[in-house]
């Protein structure tokens, strides 16, 4: 999954369109909750599992996108 | 014009006091020695209060948020600094904030399925919701052995529903878990505490609300009602020693309590089922010196997979004592209800110790029983059974002769939350001067 496909859940997880590939999940007001139904959508989307703490340190699609990759 | 309320809860004194202010004449009866209803102080220390019931808000709710500041009462926030405790079956674990250290893949699918089947409710007519046949007959823990769920999830789901609102998953219908996870904003709002649902208390205790409504209000205690008679020219509200005459009556408590009254004409369609079940919620307060666990970096928040206490918050008032409130919702409230007060407080306090193991034994310990509460019959709120929705959602606000209806339960808003109740009363307040209107004009 690459860094478009991330940023088209952060989208759809957060309700926020404004998103890019730098944009800090936590500091727009997302939660653990909502991470969580993040993780999921890579899962979904890449058959990666990440943990909370993978996304705790990656909280950018970016930086998550890096370590998708990783794991693909 | 007269108007008699019956139960001098938030929705019953916020109808009250917004009838009075129209003119009216009204008196309110409650069956309790004392209002409030499900909002109820528990005085810890001198001075020093503790919510036994209702107890959080958040931005969203309005009409209370306008209510306390007219009652001159202010918001403190709930605070969540420190490290939680988390006893999930393989022992007991401190993590940083609130996440559970649980499959958050798990956790997260679980939650993308619960905000799909929110999302297709219709808030305003649950009945009408698409698919409502079929949410609505079946159990919400039906519901999610469909989904074939990874044990974390099935694991953490009654823990959730427990926390949200008080439900043991196998006695709600979808329909009803999916109508007032969104009535209360959707999962995000209602499970968070900064931003969300727990961000406040009431401070000095949500008891002051009612308390301070009260005032300046003809309120009589002790005075359950028995029976109501409608008639062409007013309606008789019977005690156990009196009567009472008025032009409407607001009937302002639980449903199963409702179809207790005696209700002549008869409803065509009752208020509760024998599906409607009562919102499972005992809370232990647990008190201490001071809030210790915040000098070992802990917030003293935890979640946990066997009770008694299946989560514990902080709800120490600022500069008083430490107050360990402790939930135990769902099935878990039945079984912690049937113990005795020794039994219920052993268990309680050796699980406090587990969780925080440099706790000392507690100054205090109080267990409010909502369950066993004769005139709530549970709380937060009345849980919807298979076929309820169907079957009372298209009569639940609608008058009944000279009969109106207001409790959180009869909000299609914030339903079982206080925002809930407040709304419902100023909703019932509005259909009889609406409908007094109309027969002057």
């Amino acid at each position: 999954m690459n860094v478009d496909g991330v940023i088209a859940i952060f989208r759809r997880v957060l309700e926020i369109e404004e998103i890019n590939a730098d944009s800090d999940f936590f500091e727009l007001g997302g939660d653990s909750l909502l991470a969580t139904r993040v993780l999921s959508g890579v899962a979904r989307g890449s058959g990666v599992e990440l943990t909370f703490d993978d996304f705790l340190l990656s909280p950018t699609p970016g930086a998550l996108a890096k370590r998708i990759g990783a794991g693909e | 014009m007269r108007v008699v309320v019956i139960g001098a809860g938030l929705a019953g004194l916020s109808a009250a006091a917004r009838l009075t202010e129209a003119g009216a004449e009204v008196t309110v009866l409650e069956a309790r020695d004392r209002v409030g209803g499900r909002t109820h102080g528990i005085e810890v220390a001198p001075g020093a209060w503790a919510d036994a019931g209702a107890a959080y808000l958040g931005d969203r709710h309005t009409e209370l948020t306008a209510l306390m500041a007219a009652l001159d009462l202010k918001a403190t926030p709930t605070g969540m600094v420190g490290d939680s405790r988390f006893e999930l079956g393989h022992g007991s674990e401190t993590r940083h904030g609130r996440f559970p250290p649980l499959n958050a893949v798990a956790l997260g699918e679980l939650f993308d399925r619960l905000a799909e089947v929110t999302e297709t409710v219709r808030t305003d007519a649950p009945w009408l919701t698409p698919d409502a046949a079929t949410l609505d007959t079946t159990t919400a823990a039906d519901w999610l052995e469909g989904l074939s769920p990874h044990p974390d999830a099935k694991l953490f789901f009654p823990l959730f529903l427990g926390e949200m609102m008080a439900a043991d998953p196998a006695a709600v219908s979808v329909l009803h878990m999916a109508f007032y996870l969104r009535s209360g904003g959707g999962i995000r709002y209602l499970n968070a505490f900064e931003g969300g649902a727990q961000q406040d208390r009431v401070d000095g205790g949500a008891q002051q609300i009612c308390a301070r409504l009260a005032a300046g209000l003809d309120i009589r205690l002790r005075r359950p009602a028995r029976a109501i008679d409608s008639g062409p020219d007013g309606v008789t509200i019977t005690t156990d020693t009196e009567t009472f005459h008025a032009d409407s009556v607001i009937v302002a408590i639980p449903p199963v309590l409702a179809d207790a009254i005696d209700i002549r004409p008869a409803l065509a369609v009752p208020r509760s089922t024998t599906r409607t079940a009562p919102g499972c919620a005992v809370k232990a307060h647990l008190i201490y010196p001071a809030p210790l666990w915040r000098d070992h970096g802990l917030s003293g928040w935890s979640v946990n997979a066997h009770g008694p206490l299946l989560s514990t918050v902080d709800d120490s008032p600022d500069g008083g004592p430490g107050v360990l409130t402790g939930f135990v919702t769902g099935a878990e409230a039945h079984r912690y209800a049937a113990l005795s007060p020794r039994e219920q407080r052993a268990t309680a306090i050796a699980q406090a110790m587990r969780l925080f193991p440099f706790l000392p034994e507690p100054d205090g310990f109080h267990v409010t029983d909502w369950l066993g509460e004769t005139y709530s019959r549970g709380c937060y709120a009345a849980l919807f059974g298979p076929g309820d929705w169907t079957r009372l959602g298209p009569a639940l606000t609608t008058p009944h002769h000279r009969v109106y209806w207001a409790g959180t339960e009869t909000s299609l808003e914030f339903f079982g939350l206080m925002e809930g109740a407040i709304r419902s009363g100023h909703r019932a307040a509005a259909d009889i001067l609406t409908d007094k209107q109309r027969t002057t004009s």
